[in-house]
């Protein structure tokens, strides 16, 4: 049965390789930009991006999927929770080591 | 300092080519990532809210040149060109690739290192005064007994997989700098009426959810006895731990259910019980050890240098950091440097490749080839000759290693929180980086004097809040930061727990209720009456009456 979601949802992993953090992108490749990600209004829509995501963690690409709450905001997509918005920021401290160039491809799965 | 044996460098080794086998078998999917998570973890390896960090040991917080410069080399050739020193006297690197890590290792293997027990629930690094060795109020060297804990930890197959992780601390010294109450085992060399030295040993002390202070449950024990003791201890907590509830696993909640009484007549029991001569080391053994850490070749010198008093009359920049950073040696002629990693707006703790292979190359030419790192996450160079101090704090000025900050208001510990760390509520770097621009005018940091800020950005307290004369916790709610504000905590000698005083503070606002404290103690002080002095002779109400007044 599809899990309940709360509004807009976007599903996020880390890079096995480099743990650096991705989004499923609906042209199914994992990408850096969050506004690149593939969103799901529906549960049915949540459990397909689930579905989606699984495949690469078999083929191990990726680790840790989950779903994320956004707002659309028309031009993109913000985390509702503070703790996401931050692991997409990178660290604040040192904004050279800042992990999010827009739309860059993470990973043609 | 120490040295492997051929023991101990089969057993790196070997457990680098495993560690080699388990990622290829993880990267060619042979292994699921449930199969890996904790074989990673048992060499370090987390992965962190944006990639993964490797948490190296730095046993005792004691590295020579050549082990500081390969950390730098794998800061620049694995990692951003930085590390992160750590309150465990630990270094993390926080983007290392996963296929690297194996490579990582081995280039730490070669200079006897490894990432071996810095995570699990395991008996972690042990931790110890960091002028071990040096001070001149040392009873005893310390680090014998932290290196024979160390051996004796290391893979104990009784005590690897424990309730909780667990951690041991160890001071020679009158003055406590190693937190030993705030530890799981705090152990303390002390020296009885006939001249022996022998330890005081504390047991359930901790931070996290429920920060405790260690109770004492042997007030003398034998040198000889220790590893026994401690086996005897940590018995009692791996059959009686709390392995149902993560939150009360910890043995400090053992102590703190039983009664430190109770908890005590069982230590002794199961001490009765044991095989102790089974598991003390031989006599020759200790002695072994203790040859490594033999006073180095220090020279004859005379105490006073007149070089170093004129030079302290010429230059006022350097007579203050020679008054803040440099402390006295045991030694005649000699002083122990304590290098500030904690720049006016810095990040606390990181260090720079450039950095560390100054001070590395300060180490070889001027401190007998010693570095250590502190629990506050600083570096010494402990065995400066008096007469080089200006020569070595020119060399630290031309790095940005000279803050004369050690112990003043911008000392500040914080943990990597919200920037770096997967289980934080709250940053705590920004927070120390905006706290130490407000506070960071040297006249007045030394006017303020004495003032330890430390800021932990979950419940978990590795930036050690409770312990802070004012302590500063990050959590969430509703989607926003908040912080929390203890005061009178302490981790020394006289140690002590924050007392929260309120409601928190957003991120915008919580450095002006920081800045409100200082002032506050400010005008209330009397003569020569330190921060921590003067809260325990008012209490909390003049702070709470001006924090919550004017926010
Ligand atoms: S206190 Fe919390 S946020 Fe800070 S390093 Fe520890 S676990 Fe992470």
């Amino acid at each position: 049965m599809a899990k309940k979601i709360k509004g807009p949802q976007v599903l996020t992993a880390n890079l096995l390789s480099d743990g650096m953090v991705v989004f499923l992108g609906s042209d199914g490749t994992w990408r850096a930009s969050i506004d690149a990600a593939d969103m799901a209004r529906t549960e049915d829509g949540a459990a397909a991006l689930e579905a989606r995501a699984a495949v690469f963690v078999r083929t191990n690409h990726v680790v840790d999927p989950y779903l994320i709450a956004v707002d659309d905001t028309g031009s993109g997509f913000v985390p509702v929770a503070f703790r996401e918005r931050r692991r997409i920021a990178g660290p604040s401290v040192q904004p050279f080591f800042n992990t999010q160039p827009n739309g860059r491809l993470a990973f043609a799965g | 300092m120490y040295r492997y044996d051929e023991f101990d460098t089969t057993f790196v080794r070997q457990r680098v080519d495993q560690f080699r086998d388990q990622v290829n078998r993880r990267v060619s999917g042979d292994l699921t990532e449930e199969q890996f998570r904790p074989l990673r973890l048992m060499n370090g390896l987390y992965l962190q809210l944006h990639a993964y960090m490797l948490r190296v040991a730095i046993p005792y917080g004691t590295l020579n040149a050549r082990q500081m410069r390969q950390l730098a080399f794998i800061a620049d050739e694995y990692d951003k060109g930085y590390g992160h020193f750590t309150t465990r006297q630990n270094i993390q690197f926080n983007w290392p690739k996963l296929p690297d890590v194996p490579d990582i290792l081995e280039h730490l293997a070669d200079v006897e290192m490894h990432a071996i027990q810095t995570s699990g629930n395991c008996i972690r690094n042990v931790t110890a005064d960091q002028w071990a060795g040096a001070t001149a109020d040392e009873f005893e060297d310390p680090r014998p007994y932290a290196e024979l804990m160390r051996q004796w930890s290391s893979l104990h197959p009784e005590f690897s997989f424990l309730p909780r992780k667990f951690k041991i601390a160890v001071t020679g010294a009158a003055a406590d700098r190693a937190a030993i109450a705030y530890h799981d085992i705090g152990l303390r060399l002390k020296r009885n009426a006939a001249g022996e030295t022998g330890f005081e040993v504390m047991v359930g002390g901790g931070m996290g959810r429920t920060p405790m202070l260690g109770a004492t449950v042997r007030d003398w024990l034998q040198k000889e006895e220790l590893l026994a003791y401690l086996e005897a201890i940590m018995r009692v907590y791996n059959l009686h731990g709390r392995r149902d509830n993560k939150y009360k696993a910890r043995i400090k909640i053992l102590v703190h259910e039983l009664g430190a009484e109770e908890f005590t007549r069982q230590v002794e029991d199961e001490y009765a019980r044991i095989d102790a001569p089974r598991i003390m080391p031989p006599p020759q053994e200790l002695t072994r050890i203790k040859t490594y850490f033999a006073p180095p070749a220090y020279e004859e010198l005379a105490d006073q240098s007149p070089e170093l008093a004129r030079r302290m009359n010429e230059n006022t920049d350097f007579a203050q950091w020679v008054d803040r950073n440099v402390v006295a040696h045991k030694q005649a002629g000699y002083a122990i440097v304590n290098i500030s990693l904690k720049p006016v707006g810095g990040v606390p703790g990181d260090a720079s490749a450039a950095q560390m292979r100054a001070v590395a190359d300060l180490a070889e030419d001027k401190s007998l080839d010693e570095i250590r790192v502190t629990h506050e996450q600083n570096l010494v160079l402990p065995h400066v000759r008096k007469a080089d101090l200006y020569e070595v704090w020119q060399s630290l000025k031309a790095h940005d290693l000279a803050d004369a900050n050690i112990g003043l208001a911008t000392d500040i510990i914080a943990c990597p929180g919200l920037d770096y760390c997967a289980l934080a509520t709250a940053r705590s770097i920004p927070i120390s980086q905006d706290i130490s621009r407000r506070l960071g005018d040297i006249t007045r940091q030394r006017d303020v004097g004495d003032l330890k800020i430390k800021i932990s950005g979950c419940i978990n307290a590795c930036g050690h809040h409770h312990a802070g004369h004012i302590g500063i916790l990050g959590l969430e709610k509703r989607g926003e930061e908040y912080y929390q504000i203890t005061l009178g905590g302490s981790g020394d000698e006289n140690a002590s727990i924050g007392e929260i005083i309120g409601p928190g503070f957003s991120s915008e606002t919580v450095t002006d209720a920081v800045e409100t404290i200082v002032d506050t103690y400010v005008g209330l002080r009397q003569d020569g009456e330190t921060f921590l002095d003067a809260y325990r002779r008012v209490g909390p109400d003049p702070f709470k009456e001006a924090v919550y007044a004017t926010h």
